[in-house]
């Protein structure tokens, strides 16, 4: 087969420049869909990624007992609400028999107003924790110390503070060994943790830690408790969710048969949630993208179609010259081609960087992938052999002499 | 010299409407190796319809036609490709250049499909070129040629691929007497070469050029006669 490939590729970027608007119009279809393609698995992998890290940076052998557990639907979350509360007895027990298996801890919290001097911080995340609640959060303390058994034990009115905590309310001062006004009490704070960060645009350091007990006294009445459990052997970890079940379904009276009245969240609830919300965000893309490039398709036809009938002469001269079909079938697929890969590079470059304006405006994290790009690439490399065929084949399947008689 | 063509009993009928229409109806003709020779007639007789089977553009509704003894009437679309990019050379009355192509790009075409590669295919083209006189005018594209250029550029690309036949139709219609001079005078260095030549024309003096002239009427060959040397002659003189 022999293929012009300079006069091929050439005629298309000519064709290209010589009417912008045109060419824009024809490529549109392509470039819109290609370009939401790019943007979403961008923008979709980004988060993939964020969420994934943020969740490992968690600790993927943490799993959480409460009373509601992970529930998207409203009425069994109205539902669950009337479950009796969990309470640090709960976690004693469960703390008990799985014993050095794992480390337990119990938190509850609340929200107040904080304030050292005349700074104040409304609405704070107030935790109240107990047990091995330091090796089950993986607590970094940036300063100071964290909160000690002993604290948790004698319900001492002493706080470790986030991050953020600690440079608004102090504003460069160092905050350990000050005051910290939480409600109407007064705590000492001995600790400030290491910045976390934020998750979606929510900060992870603005918060207070103090041990259960301290906690109990800014509350008119007992909350119930999450209790987070990490098993010691990651790889048992499926073992120890197993064990906690049957420990709680003992300690909350649930009869055998009945469902339990707690729920048990772990990693793996959040990244199928997250996976179940993304599936439906690329079908959605897919079914936008296919639209586009079945538009996008049809216009990159009729343009070679308009092609092949302005130059039915030029092919009547080729073959009188010794083209044979393949060669002419060619010459038009790769001008086909050629035209929506520049429309698939334009949506490449469209689609890139709207995924890094929104990266960059908001926190939505983006990560332009080369299997997005090489999809992109490769898609619109198909509409246009697939559109370019029928106008190739009617290019190719032309009589010489008709061709060459044609005005 | 060997025979380069020969036709037996052609006949060629186009269906218009209801009616069978013969454009060729029974032509007999051979013509040998190193021939220059012109086919006349009025319009309506034929000689398109004969120039195009000749140049296997088409093929005969019957009869047979061998080219080189070999039987191309009955051959499929690709192979009779093949054959007008090895065989023949095609000079047109209106040129039929790419207008996008510069004058080297259009020579290399046949070169291209013939599967010659791109440094000795470059290499080809420019001699071509500069046999025709257009050494200088390589890059050129043909709306910056003159008729005689462009004529010129269709010649070297005709015979780039050295073709056993080179077949012109109307060549020096598009162009003024002195320049249509000039391409017959081409024509007949060509011939001298000893490349064989088959002019498609209705201007006597462009077929008193040639040394044989076939004269078409109703699709059948009317006459058949060498020309005289001293009328090639007058006309190469006048």
């Amino acid at each position: 087969m022999a293929i012009d490939f300079k006069e091929s590729t050439g005629i298309a970027f000519q064709a290209l420049r010589a009417n912008k608007l045109r060419s824009l119009l024809t490529l549109l279809g392509t470039i819109i869909g290609v370009t939401a393609v790019i943007a979403v698995i961008s923008l979709v992998q980004g988060m993939n990624q964020y969420v994934s890290g943020k969740l490992l940076a968690q600790g993927s052998n943490v799993f959480w007992i409460d009373k509601i557990g992970f529930e998207m639907d409203n009425d069994k979350i109205r539902e669950a609400l009337k479950r009796p509360d969990l309470t640090l007895g709960d976690a004693d027990a469960l703390a008990s028999a799985l014993g050095n298996k794992a480390y337990v801890k119990a938190e509850a919290s609340t929200n107040s107003q904080i304030r050292y001097l005349e700074h104040k911080m409304q609405r704070i995340d107030v935790k109240g924790v107990s047990g091995n609640f330091q090796q089950v959060d993986d607590q970094e303390i940036e300063n100071g110390r964290p909160l000690a058994d002993l604290d948790v034990q004698r319900r001492r009115s002493v706080a470790v503070i986030g991050s953020e905590v600690a440079e608004e309310l102090y504003a460069g001062l160092d905050p350990v060994g000050h005051d910290l006004q939480i409600g109407n009490r007064r705590f000492l704070v001995v600790g400030v943790a290491k910045k976390k960060g934020s998750f979606f645009g929510e900060s992870q350091d603005r918060y207070v830690q103090v041990p259960f007990g301290a906690m109990l006294k800014l509350v008119p009445q007992t909350p119930s408790v999450t209790i987070g459990v990490k098993s010691v052997d990651a790889g048992r970890f499926q073992q120890v969710q197993d064990e906690a079940r049957a420990v709680m379904r003992g300690v909350r009276h649930n009869r055998p048969g009945e469902p339990d009245n707690f729920g048990i969240t772990t990693p793996e609830a959040f990244l199928s949630l997250w996976r179940n919300f993304t599936a439906t965000a690329f079908i959605v893309v897919i079914g936008v993208a296919a639209i586009s490039l079945l538009v996008g398709g049809i216009v990159i036809m009729n343009t070679m179609l308009v092609s092949v009938t302005e130059r039915t002469r030029e092919i009547g001269i080729r073959k009188a010259l010794g083209a044979r079909r393949g060669d002419i079938l060619l010459q038009f697929l790769v001008e086909a081609v050629v035209l929506s890969l520049v429309g698939g590079a334009l949506g490449v470059a469209l689609g890139s960087s709207i995924a890094l304006i929104v990266g960059v405006v908001s926190p939505l994290p983006a990560a332009v992938s080369g299997v997005a790009v090489g999809l992109g690439v490769a898609m619109s490399a198909l509409v246009g052999i697939f559109f370019g065929v029928y106008p190739a084949a009617r290019a190719a399947g032309l009589d010489p002499v008709d061709a060459l008689r044609y005005e | 010299m060997g025979v380069l063509l020969e036709l037996i009993d052609l006949e060629r009928t186009y269906r218009v409407g209801s009616e069978d229409v013969h454009a060729l109806a029974g032509v007999s003709l051979r013509i040998m190796e190193g021939e220059y020779v012109a086919i006349m007639g009025p319009s309506g007789s034929g000689k398109s319809t004969l120039m195009n089977i000749v140049g296997c553009l088409d093929t005969p509704s019957s009869g047979v036609y061998r080219l080189k003894e070999r039987e191309v009437s009955s051959l499929g679309d690709d192979e009779l490709a093949r054959v007008r990019n090895e065989e023949i050379g095609f000079v047109f009355q209106t040129f039929n250049l790419l207008a996008r192509a510069d004058a080297l790009h259009n020579v290399e075409l046949p070169l291209i499909y013939g599967g010659v590669g791109p440094a000795e295919r470059r290499q080809r083209a420019e001699e071509a070129l500069h046999q025709v006189g257009l050494g200088d005018r390589m890059k050129h594209k043909p709306n910056e040629l003159s008729g005689g250029q462009r004529q010129r550029v269709a010649i070297a690309r005709a015979l780039v691929n050295r073709p056993s036949l080179l077949l012109a139709d109307e060549p020096t219609g598009n162009l003024d007497t002195r320049t249509g001079d000039e391409i017959m005078a081409l024509f007949a260095q060509i011939a001298a070469a000893g490349r064989s030549i088959i002019v498609v024309t209705h201007e006597e003096e462009v077929a008193a050029r040639s040394r044989r002239i076939v004269r078409l009427r109703d699709g059948k060959i009317e006459s058949d006669l060498p020309v005289a040397p001293q009328a090639q002659t007058l006309a190469a003189g006048g």
